[in-house]
């Protein structure tokens, strides 16, 4: 066993009255490192030790003012340049609505922060240890002494001196204090196997945890997140209609919304005599038409429909439309050859709608008209 | 008529009892192990508790369609029993918070306990819009983080305020009952017997050895604490009533909501303070710690708070008929002589004309009838709630679109739950932690401060 | 140290009977001159005037029965100057009549004729007419007038009776002071302010003004403790323990009417109706929004980062100080309430004004000067004395 270390000398008191005295006295003298240990707050013992007025007010007021000022900056940067949102017409820098979020963040910050000032600053966390604490003197102060104690450590400290002025200020017992063989004996035992193997464990532990609570708890039935539906999927077998299909066929001669049959495949004879031009010749179709020719028709037809082909012989040239032959043609052939094609002329079914190709058909009929004009036309 | 000497300091501890003796009164509970008639108790709160689970079980289950929510009206017991329980939890931090800043001494007897309700209200109240929600473990959206969806919620929202102003005072009040609790716990450190009690204790109390270049700190970290709680405590409240208030519905929009449901929270919140008190101080011997005066100082601030809502109810009438703006005028007649006129005059029974009777001398000091005045003003606050919530979503603007509210069995069963939640917690916390504050008692026993004469 | 107080009546100094009369007088001419000039905006002006007084008289009449209910001692060596204060309440009829007398100018809803054309207007009419209006003011003035005497006639009697049974009374008187203090100053606020603008309505308006009033009344029962306590003539003076309280409930009533404000200002601001956003729309346009402003920082950002510190609200300069700012405070506050309705647009504040600012303070330095000279600034026969002087937190 080491040779015990005197960290004080102890003496308790009976009443707030002494305690206050002693401690004065104990000021008077010129001892800087002591303590006075008191079940409650005694008033008027802070005068007595002529301790400094606490800073930790400070950190509450420098913490809050900062967090105040920082919500609202980060307020007027969520709402007017991160996200913008029009809010049942505020402005997006709506002051007013954003005092209680920045007066509740305040508060929230400058609580802690004055509660962790204390803890580090003040209490010295986490250090848990003092050669104080499981004395009997300790027991005496948490219930009803008044204790005081003066540490060796003072430049002023002579045991002897101390016990007499002690007993000059009427103690009801003075005891020496001694730092305990663990304190002194103490050594940091961080890298201990047991120690990192616990840490280990606890790693292991904990995200393992994390892992199976993010990936599996939370998707334990019936919490199934939506995945699970009734729907058709794309490109999957569907057991609902039996067969696998997810859709059912169609039942026959059914026609889509929109779509009629051409039914003069390979009959130009017929689409010649059967079919008439739905549209009227009004400058509306026509206006129609001639934009659809000029750009489905005019590149190798001309813009005039005169076989002026801008292709530049990359492709046959086609025959002027102007000749007799055409002239004759019923509207429904016409029509024909734009839905069928002809020779090498592709069909443009697909680019032009009914309506587009009888409206070129219009349009091909002005423009024939413009070269061979009636008599009536020049009156 | 009895006579009272005012030149004389009523004493806030009767009896002159001795520190040694309040050290052991108040660590009595945590040293004997719990009797036959607390098992009882724990077993009546798990029942009610248990009910309220299985009631939100078949919540989760089946969806909120369990309840009697309807289409005009969305907010229905979830929101009321929300409100109420945030009311109940305004009484703690308003006693140990408010009345520290006036000084008030005789506070001292009860703040802890009140301060441990606040913690355990705010608790029960948390629960009410996470299940409101419809999927409560999607709460965590209320957050406001940088998420990878680029959303933010809207900070414009009262809802929002809501996520920010409980949570807040949720941590505040626990970390104001903590550093409350650090000298006691030091206290118990240097009593216990037992090591593993011992280890506990010295872990929780950080190595407080009552220096008093601790308390020095101490006591300012606690002034300041107090000047935060006091506006926090307003403000929790004021921003539950934003969530009726910034709306345009009839009774809900009204400027006075925000001081007339703070002086509702604390009205409430000194009721079931009150009422857990009587039970405490006979149970466990208190009667000198937690006096007579003290309860008839409780229920002055009862009749205060009361009368101020009964202003607020006249106020929010007149004005009604001073706007001139008939949608406002139908509402108010609506909740007095329509449909949810029971509610309504429930609510003014119990929380206007009732309390008046505090103002007789003999009443305010007979305990049992004090009990019951009080349990009538938790009955009245929380029909209070309901008349604001489902009167005014029930009939708005539109007739076409009014609907009777009626709770479903499972509403019910999830409101009795909370109140097997809240009173599990006390219990427990009686057993576990002291529920009057050492130090704090011990500083207003007479004689335990310096005579001033000397200097 | 001895149970008797030792306590010799002393007169104030004789400078501030000579202040009051010379602002006095000065004030007069200046708010008759005014009504020569512009009736209106003098009958605006006069508004404030007795919404004023009435602040700080019935403040200080509520801060005495607050003692009496709450059980506070602290403020016992000092309620006399409240007491003395309350006695404003006598003179109030006095006050009301320079605006009473050109109620058509100042009040809107008197124009029967526009009352007539106006659904809203006519719907009030049963409680906005004018001999209801006047009933209810001299009824007003008269419930206080009679607790006013009440509770200082038994406070006086004390001094030479020293029985306990008297502030039991007055106890009592209190109490019941209180439920009807609560309805008098909401219905004198609705009104004498807020039917100003009839068509706006505002559930919290009496509350908020009787935040206003508390706070001012207090300013100004603070500023007169510090003073009088500088020349001595209260028995053993005020310690830091003495003014932390002045500085404590000043503080609290700064922000509980910053609280008050902000709520019905959210709320109006919030909620977007065209029937309440009216009134704030209007002190927010033209000249108004720098008052509106102003107001913010005078009423409430510079008293609060004043007097935010713990040693700020034991010094007595700066509360003497700061309760003076705190009055002013409220004035403008007043001022920022009536006048929009004078005036809509550009408006600025003239001789007018001041005049009936130095009558204000000449009134108040009159009337406390009479009470003061004439009973004990010290209630020596309160029970509760000896404990007040030795008061410690």
């Amino acid at each position: 066993m080491s040779e015990k270390i005197l960290y004080s000398y102890t003496a308790l008191f009976d009443t707030p009255n002494q305690i206050i005295k002693a401690a004065k006295k104990v000021k008077e003298e010129g001892y800087t490192k002591y303590d006075v240990n008191t079940p409650y707050p005694i008033h008027g013992m802070d005068a007595a030790m002529e301790l400094k007025p606490s800073l930790l007010p400070y950190v509450a007021l420098v913490v809050g003012l900062t967090a105040a000022i920082s919500m609202i900056i980060f307020l007027w940067w969520q709402n007017t340049i991160d996200y913008p949102l029009n809010i049942g017409g505020k402005p997006f820098f709506a002051l007013p609505a954003y005092i209680p979020v920045t007066f509740e963040v305040t508060v929230l910050s400058a609580s802690i922060a004055t509660v962790v000032a204390m803890l580090f600053f003040v209490f010295k966390f986490p250090n848990n240890v003092h050669p104080l604490h499981d004395t009997d003197y300790m027991k005496r102060v948490s219930v009803d002494k008044y204790g005081i104690s003066i540490q060796a450590e003072d430049p002023l400290f002579e045991a002897e001196k101390v016990k007499s002025l002690f007993n000059s200020l009427g103690a009801s017992s003075i005891t020496p204090i001694y730092y305990s063989d663990e304190l002194v004996n103490f050594k940091p035992k961080i890298l201990e196997p047991k120690f990192i193997s616990f840490l280990i464990i606890l790693f292991i532990v904990v995200s393992g945890a994390t892992y199976i609570t993010l990936n599996k708890l939370l998707f334990l039935p019936p919490y199934s997140w939506m995945m699970v539906q009734d729907k058709v999927i794309a490109q999957k077998t569907s057991d609902f209609f039996g067969g696998g299909s997810g859709m059912l066929t169609p039942v026959k001669g059914t026609v889509a919304r929109g779509f009629l049959p051409y039914k003069f495949d390979k009959k130009p004879e017929l689409a010649a005599k059967e079919l008439v031009n739905p549209l009227m010749p009004v400058k509306k179709n026509i206006e129609l038409g001639k934009t659809k020719f000029n750009i489905y028709c005019s590149p190798c037809h001309g813009y005039h429909a005169e076989g002026k082909s801008r292709l530049r012989g990359q492709f046959p040239i086609p025959p002027s439309l102007h000749s007799d032959k055409v002239r004759n043609w019923s509207d429904g052939r016409i029509y024909h050859v734009i839905t069928e094609g002809q020779n090498v002329m592709p069909s443009y079914a697909h680019q032009l709608s009914r309506q587009e190709r009888w409206a070129i058909v219009l349009y091909i009929r002005a423009l024939q008209r413009s070269l061979n004009a009636k008599e009536s036309d020049l009156q | 008529m009895t006579t009272i000497d005012y030149s004389q300091e009523l004493p806030v501890v009767e009896g002159r009892p001795t520190l040694q003796e309040i050290n052991e009164l108040i660590a009595k509970p945590l040293d004997t192990k719990p009797d036959k008639k607390y098992y009882i108790a724990l077993a009546i709160t798990l029942t009610m508790l248990l009910i309220g689970v299985i009631g939100l079980g078949l919540t989760f289950y089946y969806g909120v369609g369990m309840w009697g929510n309807n289409n005009p009206v969305g907010w229905g017991f979830p929101i009321v029993n929300f409100v109420f329980w945030v009311g109940i939890g305004h009484a703690g931090t308003l006693i140990s918070a408010i009345l520290f800043l006036f000084r008030q001494k005789w506070r001292n007897g009860i703040a802890r306990f009140a301060e441990g309700m606040t913690i355990f209200a705010v608790m029960t109240a948390g629960l009410f819009p996470l299940i409101h929600v419809g999927r409560p473990w999607l709460a965590g959206y209320l957050i406001p983080y940088p998420n990878q969806h680029s959303l933010w919620v809207d900070f414009n929202s009262p809802l929002v305020w809501d996520v920010f102003a409980v949570s807040t005072y949720f941590t505040v009040s626990f970390i104001f009952w903590y550093v409350g609790l650090i000298p006691d716990l030091a206290t118990l450190r240097d009593r216990a017997t037992s090591k593993i009690k011992k280890t506990i204790y010295s872990i929780f109390s950080l190595g407080w050895r009552h220096s008093n270049r601790h308390w020095q700190h101490y006591e300012m970290v606690y002034l300041v604490l107090a000047g935060f709680a006091t506006p926090l405590v307003l403000s929790v409240h004021t921003i539950v009533s934003f969530d009726f208030a910034v709306s345009i519905l009839p009774g809900w929009h009204s400027t006075i909501f925000p001081p007339y449901f703070v002086a509702g929270a604390v009205f409430s919140g000194f009721a079931m303070v009150q009422n857990v008190l009587i039970f405490i101080r006979k149970i466990f011997n208190y009667e000198h710690i937690i006096t007579l005066d003290t309860l008839e100082k409780m229920n002055k601030i009862i009749i205060l708070t009361g009368s101020m809502v009964g202003y607020a109810y006249a106020m929010e009438f007149f004005t009604a008929w001073y706007s001139g703006v008939q949608p406002e005028q139908f509402t108010f007649i609506n909740r007095a002589f329509g449909p949810y006129a029971w509610a309504y005059w429930i609510m003014v029974s119990c929380n206007v004309l009732f309390p008046q009777l505090f103002w007789i001398k003999k009443i305010r000091r007979s305990i049992p009838i004090m009990f019951v005045i009080a349990v009538l003003v938790n009955v009245g606050m929380w029909f209070e709630r309901f008349v604001i919530t489902v009167t005014s979503l029930s009939r708005d603007f539109l007739p076409s679109s009014w609907a009777y509210f009626k709770p479903t069995l499972v509403d019910g069963a999830i409101l009795l739950g909370s109140f097997g939640f809240f009173f599990t917690w006390i219990l427990l916390f009686t057993k576990s932690l002291p529920v009057v504050s050492i130090a704090e008692i011990k500083s207003v026993v007479p004689g335990a401060q310096p005579s001033h004469e000397e200097h | 140290m001895s149970d008797v107080i030792e306590y010799t009546k002393k007169k104030l100094p004789a400078n501030w009977n000579k202040t009051g009369i010379v602002l006095f007088a000065l004030g007069l001419i200046l708010v008759i001159l005014s009504f020569m000039t512009d009736v209106s905006r003098s009958s605006f002006n006069a508004v404030v005037f007795l919404t004023f007084l009435t602040s700080i008289g019935l403040g200080s009449l509520f801060w005495i029965a607050t003692e009496y209910l709450s059980g506070a001692v602290w403020s016992t060596p000092f309620r006399r100057v409240a007491e003395f204060l309350a006695s404003l309440l006598i003179i109030l009829p006095l006050a009301a009549l320079p605006s009473y007398f050109n109620l058509h100018d100042v009040f809107h809803w008197t124009h029967l004729e526009v009352v007539k054309g106006d659904a809203y207007l006519s719907a009030k009419q049963p409680y906005l007419n004018v001999p209801f209006f006047t009933i209810r003011t001299i009824a007003f003035f008269l419930i206080w007038i009679i607790f006013y005497f009440y509770i200082t006639r038994n406070s006086l009697k004390q001094d030479t009776t020293k029985d306990q049974n008297l502030t039991k009374k007055n106890l009592r008187w209190s109490a019941i002071f209180i439920p009807i203090f609560a309805l008098t100053i909401t219905f004198f606020s609705i009104d004498w302010l807020m039917s100003l603008e009839p068509h706006w309505f505002s559930t919290i308006f009496g509350v908020y003004y009787f935040a206003g009033t508390a706070l001012a009344s207090m300013a100004a029962i603070t500023y007169l403790v510090v003073k009088l306590n500088e020349k001595g003539y209260f028995v053993e003076g005020l310690v830091s323990d003495h003014y932390y309280s002045f500085g404590a409930l000043l503080f609290g009533f700064l922000n509980f009417w910053a609280y008050i404000a902000f709520s019905q200002f959210l709320l109006i601001w919030y909620a977007n109706l065209p029937e309440e956003t009216l009134w704030f729309l209007q002190k927010w346009e033209g000249n108004w929004l720098y008052f509106s402003i102003l107001l913010i920082i005078i009423h409430f950002v510079v008293p609060y980062f004043a007097l935010l510190s713990q040693p700020a609200k034991m010094d007595p300069k700066r509360l003497k100080f700061m309760s003076l700012w705190i009055l002013f405070a409220h004035y403008f506050d007043l001022y920022w309430i009536s006048m929009p309705t004078y005036s809509e647009f550009a408006f600025m504040p003239g001789w007018i004004e001041l005049g009936f600012i130095i009558l204000t303070i000449g009134v108040i330095i009159l009337v406390f000067n009479w009470k003061a000279n004439k009973e004990n600034l010290v209630p020596i026969g309160d029970p509760k004395l000896k404990r007040g002087i030795k008061f410690r937190l």
